[in-house]
């Protein structure tokens, strides 16, 4: 009975962290896969050419400049007003306390579109109100993003700098006012030293979620583009493995920052004092000494660095070519029978006609229609154009398809006409 | 207390400087940027979507109309109701639901788990991979799963390969895609509060059901789920907004027959170009669905204070 219990807890545990793990685990594999369509099988060749192709993308690369700017901004922003949103709490009134708390956390809960549609209405009112134009700074993408996404970030930073204060000792305030320090002076040598893990673990809180977000971005970024929406536009309009080789690089970053994290704690939690100066102190043996995170973080960053090496030198055009040539043969194989004149330049046979297997073709499902939106042209083959779009979610998020054109009825004050 | 002599003792405790900071803050905050946006939004919801000349002239007076096409449609329609628009919501409505119930089932065991039972550097491992998933930008957690469940996707090659199913099945088009990948997106949020909370249970008191001779599950519906009630509506009501309000994952994930309400009233805003009715809708995204969690809360026998802690 204990026996089954404790292979019950292990195998959750398994599928839990199955079901967790797997997906980014199996999205980082089709990175390294050269074919056009991200996946792990069929496997074709191991590549690199996704990094490339992602470093050489100017679309992201500036999404990553105004999500950097953006992010900043919101940082700032947040850690002011969550901060002085944190202070009022504990000296508030009482009565007015349950009522306070409920509307600044509110933002938390709000959905990030009601929340971009009200900022995007509101400073539309001001200007109006001010009799600003739409070139003024009340219709600028990043001023409305700032503020949007500040609304729920600053509450995030709030809870952080809560769940600190709930340890802080009024009485050294006190203690510094009576000895004669200003309340600025008490504010800056007693309680910010005493808040900055706070400060930093909410700036890294702020700057993530703002990196991240979407739902209300999406309405207030106006013509800008953060990296969230261009990578969400990339992923509706078409699925690319150079997304996943996107994936591998977060994934990879995020993780050995968290190995970083835990090998620094369990550091300090051997020296306490000043773990930062006993790491240079002590030598790097004694940082590494019983430390496995330690251990595993020096290991992933000699990994990294082989893999970038490796991918500098690895060439994978024979193994393209070969795969390129198998495709051919199959392609040829079932171009045949029906269509012999064809048969000889099977690359010319336009992309509707050839009767291609229903799926997993030479061409990385290319053919398939239910693929059509998703797989860019294989080099090999022309651009299957031709083909009428298949009725589900097209490129333009579905408008084409007659089940979803009923739901945007024309503006006109007469109805269209019902099908 | 009088509100002067509130503000004097807030003064003198935290000086001109510093108090007039924390005031002018959280006074921007709260009207700047949380509550004036709102009101704006329900103001815009109650007008006619008029071009700008228009704005402010005889023709800018109140009207339900927003809300009357919501229910009813085109003035004129013969079907009687806006079927299509009350069926997305109420289909986001339940599927927000089932995802919450979902993630519920999913998550109290781990938060048990890691609350209660896993020690020392086991438990630290299993905190790390939970949380690191949650750092993946949500866009890519859901562009993993339409590579999983994709027509040529892993699944559908090993079902095929194992000889299961002979033709690939459309996960997407099914929305089993899009509710694992809501399932997916919201596991920390619905884990965390629920940890929180059996994290201050007492094992003494999981011990002296034991000893009476409770079975497993009853130790867990008599002592822990009662005593974790706050966290688990913490983290359903999270969940359940998070979802219900959700934009990516339902256009990345979504099937083209089933849209999501969000959908709607993006569409609203940047395709039909009807800010006022894209408001009305947001409101009633907003206010259905906060009624639904003050329901549920009322039900549960849980107060709002007790919740976000």
């Amino acid at each position: 009975m204990k026996l089954l219990t404790r292979l019950a807890v292990v195998a959750y545990l398994l599928l839990f962290f199955g079901f967790l793990l797997g997906p980014l685990i199996i999205m980082s594999i089709t990175a390294f896969n050269s074919s056009t369509f991200p996946r792990v099988v069929p496997w074709e060749c191991l590549t690199f050419e996704w990094f490339t192709r992602l470093a050489n993308d100017t679309r992201v690369i500036q999404g990553l400049e105004f999500t950097a700017v953006i992010g900043v901004f919101v940082v700032v922003l947040s850690l002011l007003l969550g901060l002085a949103g944190a202070l009022l709490l504990t000296q508030i009134f009482p009565r007015a306390r349950a009522a306070y708390y409920t509307i600044v956390t509110s933002p938390i809960l709000m959905p990030g579109i009601v929340i971009g549609i009200a900022t995007v209405l509101f400073w539309d009112r001001v200007a109006h109100f001010v009799g600003a134009g739409r070139d003024s700074v009340f219709y600028h993408g990043v001023f409305l993003t700032v503020l949007g996404q500040s609304s729920f970030i600053a509450s995030y930073c709030m809870l952080v700098f809560i769940s600190r204060l709930q340890r802080f000792d009024e009485g050294q305030i006190e203690a510094a006012l009576d000895l004669g320090a200003t309340h600025v002076q008490a504010f800056r040598k007693v309680l910010l030293p005493f808040l900055r893990p706070a400060i930093f673990s909410a700036a890294v809180v702020a700057f993530l979620a703002s990196f991240e977000n979407y739902n209300t971005s999406v309405f207030t970024l106006g013509h800008f583009s953060t990296f969230t929406v261009v990578i969400a536009q990339k992923v509706r309009f078409g699925l690319d493995p150079s997304i996943s080789a996107l994936s591998v690089i977060i994934i990879t970053a995020t993780l050995f920052l968290a190995l970083l994290n835990e090998a620094y704690s369990t550091h300090a939690e051997r020296h306490p004092g000043n773990p930062l100066r006993s790491v240079f102190r002590g030598g790097v043996s004694g940082f590494f000494a019983g430390n496995p995170a330690a251990f595993l973080a020096l290991l992933m960053l000699a990994g990294i660095v082989a893999t970038t090496v490796y991918a500098t030198r690895y060439d994978p055009t024979r193994c393209k070519a070969e795969v390129l040539r198998r495709k051919l043969e199959i392609q040829e194989r079932y171009a045949r029978p029906t269509s012999p004149q064809r048969a000889t330049p099977p690359a010319a046979a336009p992309g509707g006609q050839a009767p291609t297997p229903p799926r997993q073709d030479g061409f990385g499902g290319a053919f398939n229609p239910q693929n059509l939106q998703i797989a860019p042209a294989p080099s090999a083959a022309p651009a299957p154009a031709p083909t009428p779009p298949p009725p589900r979610q097209d490129g333009f998020g579905g408008v084409f398809n007659p089940q979803n054109l009923q739901i945007a009825p024309a503006p006109a004050p007469t109805p269209p006409a019902k099908p | 207390m009088p509100t002067k002599s509130w503000l004097g003792t807030f003064i003198t405790r935290n000086g001109y400087l510093l108090g007039g900071y924390i005031i002018l803050a959280v006074l921007v905050w709260i009207l700047l940027v949380i509550v004036l946006p709102q009101i704006a939004m329900l103001d815009f919801s109650f007008r006619f979507d008029l071009p700008p000349y228009k704005q402010g002239g005889p023709e800018d007076v109140y009207t339900l109309s927003n809300y009357r096409y919501f229910l009813l449609g085109y003035p004129g329609n013969p079907d009687g109701y806006n079927y299509v628009d009350l069926a997305v919501f109420g289909r986001t409505f339940i599927a927000a639901i089932f995802v919450t119930i979902l993630d519920l089932i999913l998550c109290y065991p781990i938060a048990f788990y890691l609350a209660q039972v896993a020690k020392g550097r086991l438990a630290r491992v299993l905190g790390v991979a939970l949380i690191v998933p949650y750092w993946i930008n949500e866009i890519l957690r859901a562009f993993a799963f339409r590579v999983i469940f994709g027509a040529s996707g892993i699944i559908n090659s090993i079902l095929i390969g194992v000889g299961i199913i002979d033709s690939p099945i459309d996960f997407v088009r099914e929305n089993v895609a899009l509710y694992a990948g809501l399932t997916y997106a919201y596991v920390l949020l619905m884990v965390f509060p629920i940890y929180n909370a059996i994290e201050s249970l007492d094992p003494n008191q999981i011990e002296a059901a034991r000893d009476m001779g409770a079975p497993w599950w009853r130790i867990h519906w008599r002592v822990v789920i009662p005593f974790a009630k706050p966290g688990i509506t913490s983290g359903c009501t999270i969940v359940f907004m998070l979802a219900a309000g959700a934009l990516a994952a339902p256009q990345i994930l979504g099937g083209p027959s089933s849209l999501w309400f969000t959908q709607i009233i993006y569409r609203t805003f940047f395709e039909s170009v009807n800010w006022s009715r894209g408001a009305a809708y947001a409101v009633i995204l907003l206010v259905i669905c906060t009624l639904f969690v003050l329901l549920m809360m009322r039900i549960f026998r849980v107060k709002l204070g007790e919740i976000g802690r």
